[in-house]
């Protein structure tokens, strides 16, 4: 598995609040079924969940402002996101 | 006072004037263009030694470029930008470094800077800079994403340190080795942002001051400064927002002075704020505390070297 992989596992969690709550309830499974190894898996048993939570209420916050602030680009990202959600591994299940 | 004692109360009087002389001559003093700060920036020119602009807001834009252009014609500009996700195991895409040695190419900045974040992953946009695992496929990553924006730029990007509410997941390496190791693989110069590394530090249980000595200080080439504030947890505990919409706090003036002591080189230093603006009169308050911070340090680095001789 590859950090690629992980760093789209944490993008994932960071912006969905449904699999973050899947994730939080039980990371092993989740990251497992995310394809990642062993000790990435080990590694995310041990996430910071304080942090977690605060980190993606955060970055909910400045997609929100930036929503406002910069209506075209935004946009574009929300477009770009909707795109490669077709094709992510991390499928609502 | 015995002849010794005032000799030597001389000679350090003596070097923190040479030191303020020193600082005077190489350490800048700046702001973060804002437009709703443009017209207290024009009226108060001569406080600010430069500017630094955000570069993303730009591309694309050249109508705005063609401003930019003009205000680099009247003080010193440098360029920082916020989306490229340099820190990753993911290649920095092409058309954002374009985008970027565009802008480079016509605004001739000092230089410019990016964030060790990753801001994207899977394809999907996070919209804001996100604290990359540390460990050593990222500080690999970086490196060669270092790389490749210095050839298609041409020149280097600063990296600035970023601010997180999170300990990265999956980290290995500690805060000041990945930064360090990046630095070196890439032969990358420190944007020191010391709001980031107070925030940082208490959020995750380290002595900020503690952390600055961890980095080669010759690195240090431009820092941040800013102001956040407390937000609640989840469970009740509290962590420091790096949100820029707050004056700068006392910490961050000491960590300015440790840093001017450490540091061998020149220092441009920025204040951001990015809302919630307060007078100009308290802006410029800020920025001659800056002065002020650095000029002790200076003078703390300057008797120092004065004792090793």
């Amino acid at each position: 598995m590859s950090a690629r992989a992980f760093e789209a596992f944490l993008t994932h969690i960071y912006m969905d609040a449904g699999a973050r709550a899947r994730f939080k309830a039980n990371p092993r499974a989740e990251a497992r079924r995310a394809g990642l190894s062993d000790e990435e898996c080990t590694a995310l048993e041990n996430t910071d969940w304080v942090g977690l939570e605060m980190a993606a209420r955060s970055f909910a916050r400045k997609r929100e402002l930036k929503r406002k602030e910069h209506p075209r680009n935004s946009f574009k990202d929300t477009l770009r996101n909707l795109l490669a959600s077709f094709s992510a591994p991390f499928r609502r299940h | 006072m015995a002849a010794e004692g005032v000799e030597a109360v001389a000679a350090e009087a003596a070097v923190v004037a040479e030191a303020d002389t020193m600082n005077e001559l190489q350490d800048r003093v700046g702001l973060g263009w804002r437009a709703d700060l443009a017209a207290g920036i024009f009226s108060h020119l001569e406080y600010i030694d430069l500017l630094e602009v955000v570069a993303d807001d730009f591309f694309g834009a050249p109508r705005q470029i063609r401003a930019l252009k003009t205000l680099a014609s009247q003080v010193s500009v440098v360029l920082h930008g916020v989306g490229m996700g340099l820190a990753s195991s993911v290649p920095v895409e092409t058309k954002r470094l374009e985008k970027m040695a565009r802008l480079v190419e016509q605004v001739r900045p000092e230089f410019w800077s990016e964030h060790l974040a990753f801001v994207r992953g899977g394809g999907i946009e996070i919209g804001h800079l996100a604290a990359t695992p540390r460990t050593a496929d990222t500080l690999e990553g970086a490196a060669e994403n270092l790389s490749r924006a210095a050839a298609l730029v041409g020149s280097k990007p600063i990296v600035e340190n970023i601010a997180t509410l999170i300990d990265p997941p999956g980290s290995n390496l500690s805060e000041s080795a990945w930064i360090s190791g990046i630095l070196a693989s890439a032969d990358c110069d420190l944007l020191l942002d010391l709001h980031n590394v107070y925030a940082n530090g208490l959020n995750h249980g380290y002595d900020p001051k503690a952390f600055l000595p961890q980095i080669p200080a010759a690195r240090f080439r431009a820092i941040h400064i800013a102001g956040g504030k407390f937000i609640s947890a989840p469970d009740g505990s509290q962590r420091l927002l790096d949100d820029h919409l707050h004056d700068v706090p006392d910490p961050v003036f000491e960590l300015l002075e440790e840093a001017a002591a450490l540091s061998p080189n020149p220092l441009t230093v920025i204040l951001e704020r990015d809302g919630a603006y307060p007078s100009m009169d308290c802006l410029l308050a800020q920025v001659e505390l800056a002065r002020q911070a650095l000029a002790r340090g200076r003078a703390r680095r300057t008797v120092s070297q004065e004792v090793l001789v």
